[in-house]
């Protein structure tokens, strides 16, 4: 009962990441700016994780399990690593920006590259064990989202209006939801583990409702209208 | 794409204005004024921009406005800061 519980989740929480890339290309589309490439990669890349985490609880096999597990940390990971080099390259654009991003962009690709070939290409490596490694992962997240939580803050308080606020309220219920997640690998709790999923997908609705809102088209928008 | 959405942007304000002029439209963009010239050709040959009877946005022009005003709109609410100093249309947005 408890897995069909998380499994739903997992798929709820990838399906609104699915959804939510239709919208996160659309800057990049209009742009035409490759910074933005960033949004809908990491969206597509939270998804993905999501749907191998629910892989992991479907699975009845261990070693599935394992590698399933192994496949939702480093594509989570790297899911927010691409959104907050979005966010830090979002801010001007030059030249030196452009290269840098490239570089940075590459960099990531390459570094995923690298982590899935250490964990599942022969030779294997003898690595920590996962709890270990998930302990880590789920600290760097929680840097990579404050980062992204306190950077849309920053452009909210530099011109307050309400609609501005929603987004990174989102980030920071992602932020939290890692933050239970590092607590239940700690110490099994399982109200955290429900609190990391309950967050997480308050976090993905709100994101969806700010994008649906923006891009239907409703008689009512007016200058200055808030969500 | 983005310096087409600036120009029309800043064709639509300055068609409230009695006539555009070019050289205005050229110190809000930024951009050389025979680069301009080239842009401006570029979104008459798509349909976006006529000069008859002046110079201003055809419809077709208005709806890509409003697309790009939107995903701006979208890009404020994430907190990109995508851009400053290009007026936004909020007419064009009902």
């Amino acid at each position: 009962m408890d897995n069909l519980v998380l499994i739903s989740a997992e798929a709820v929480s990838a399906i609104l990441c699915f959804v939510l890339v239709r919208f996160m290309i659309k800057p990049y589309r209009f742009t035409g700016e490759s910074r933005y490439v960033g949004l809908p990669l990491g969206f597509a890349f939270l998804g993905l994780s999501y749907l191998f985490m629910g892989f992991a609880y479907f699975s009845g096999t261990l070693i599935f399990i394992e590698d399933m597990k192994w496949l939702q940390l480093l594509t989570q990971t790297f899911a927010f690593a691409f959104l907050a080099v979005t966010y830090y390259f979002s801010k001007r654009t030059s030249k030196r920006k452009r290269l840098r991003w490239q570089i940075s962009f590459t960099a990531l690709i390459v570094g995923l590259a690298i982590s899935y070939l250490i964990v599942f290409v022969p030779p294997t490596f003898v690595l920590p064990s996962y709890k270990t490694v998930d302990e880590y992962f789920r600290l760097v997240n929680i840097l990579l989202v404050s980062y992204i939580s306190l950077h849309a803050l920053r452009s909210h308080t530099m011109k307050p209006d309400p609609k501005t606020l929603w987004f990174p309220l989102g980030y920071v219920l992602l932020g939290f939801s890692q933050y239970s997640s590092l607590v239940w690998s700690l110490d099994s709790s399982f109200t955290a583990l429900i609190g990391a999923h309950v967050l997480r997908l308050a976090g993905l609705i709100v994101f969806l409702v700010v994008s649906i809102r923006t891009f239907t088209p409703h008689d009512a928008t007016k200058e200055g209208e808030s969500i | 794409m983005k310096i087409y959405g600036d120009i029309l942007s800043i064709l639509y304000h300055e068609t409230k204005k009695e006539k555009v002029v070019l050289t205005q439209v050229q110190l809000k963009t930024n951009v050389p004024y025979d680069r301009l010239k080239k842009y401006i050709d570029e979104l008459k040959e798509l349909g976006l921009i006529q000069d008859e009877p002046s110079l201003q946005l055809t419809t077709k022009g208005q709806q890509y406005l409003r697309e790009y005003q939107t995903v701006l709109d979208f890009m404020e609410r994430m907190g990109l800061m995508y851009k400053k100093g290009i007026p936004q249309t909020p007419l064009l947005l009902k």
